[in-house]
């Protein structure tokens, strides 16, 4: 076989072990294993990419602070009176 | 098994990890504390711990400013505790799941969400294949398509465990072992939490997208 020559991974491995590569989570010989197989497999490499785009549109659509001026307002005043002892 | 090879090596460019945030800069209107560092360190983050809040409230802006709040004054009483330049962003996710806890046990319901059909959802869920690793081609325009809330939407809905380690991971940006400070649970425990959240949020975003029509349903 082909990938085993190449010392490759298997399809099945390389998509276990895929939410911890995306995640930045795996040792580095493990990374470099599923990043070899996702290079050269056609199959697991759209996955990849989806799961990617995942993660990219899970970005965009964080609602970080929306809304949040009166918030920090609110806030601030009553930091500031738990410093005076106001709480 | 199917495998199919490219000819050359590296003909797809692969990234480990993902970007993850860094700590915003402190504003200019941030105020003058007495509380040293806590400025610099705590009100940075005070953004992603609102983001946090809304979706551990699912959504209840006014329990979400609620949250923030409480969380934010409970830090600044406890900052003494904090150790400074060591991970004030888990901290505060930290102490936000806590004081959201000790609403929920204050007030029953306050910030509780239905789920009931639960158990009869994660039978159906459990009998689909995991997205993205099925035998269909995944596309990721599909993300495109969407519009709306309906990612929002489909989190609020999750159950709570799920929620919570799902929006601290993907909306958060923390590691595992963060996560699984602020959770108070194992690392492994973690993993096996989020990769079901991705599954079942991502199956949903996949049946309300063949319901609207953006994306061609299976098996057709």
């Amino acid at each position: 076989m082909i990938r085993e020559k190449m010392g490759m991974i298997r399809c099945e491995e390389a998509m276990a072990r895929l939410w911890e590569f995306l995640d930045g989570e795996l040792e580095d010989v493990e990374e470099e294993a599923v990043r070899k197989h996702l290079e050269v497999c056609n199959r697991c490499y759209p996955k990849y990419d989806f799961q990617r785009a995942y993660f990219e549109y899970m970005q965009r659509t964080s609602p970080r602070g929306e809304g949040s001026v009166d918030v920090r307002r609110e806030l601030f005043q009553k930091l500031l009176e738990q410093e005076a002892g106001g709480d | 098994m199917a495998w199919t090879m490219l000819s050359g090596r590296g003909a797809h460019e692969v990234h480990a990890g993902r970007e993850r945030a860094t700590r915003p800069a402190p504003r200019e209107e941030d105020p003058a504390l007495a509380a040293e560092g806590f400025a610099e360190e705590a009100l940075p983050w005070l953004d992603a711990v609102h983001g946090f809040a809304l979706r551990l409230t699912g959504g209840d802006r006014d329990a979400a400013e609620d949250l923030v709040q409480d969380t934010f004054l409970r830090a600044h009483r406890f900052w003494h505790t904090y150790k400074r330049g060591s991970n004030a962003k888990s901290w505060l996710f930290t102490i936000c799941r806590n004081t959201y806890l000790h609403g929920k046990e204050k007030a029953i319901n306050r910030y509780e969400r239905p789920a009931a059909d639960f158990d009869a959802r994660m039978e159906t869920l459990a009998a689909v294949s995991a997205w993205g690793t099925g035998p269909e081609r995944p596309d990721r325009e599909f993300f495109d398509r969407l519009i709306g809330d309906e990612v929002i939407e489909a989190i609020d809905d999750l159950p709570e465990e799920f929620r919570e380690v799902l929006v601290l991971s993907d909306m958060g940006d923390l590691k595992y072992a963060e996560i699984a400070e602020v959770l108070d649970v194992p690392v492994g425990t973690v993993k096996s939490r989020l990769s079901r959240a991705r599954r079942i949020l991502q199956e949903r975003l996949r049946s309300f997208a063949e319901s609207s029509g953006y994306v061609q349903e299976r098996g057709e």
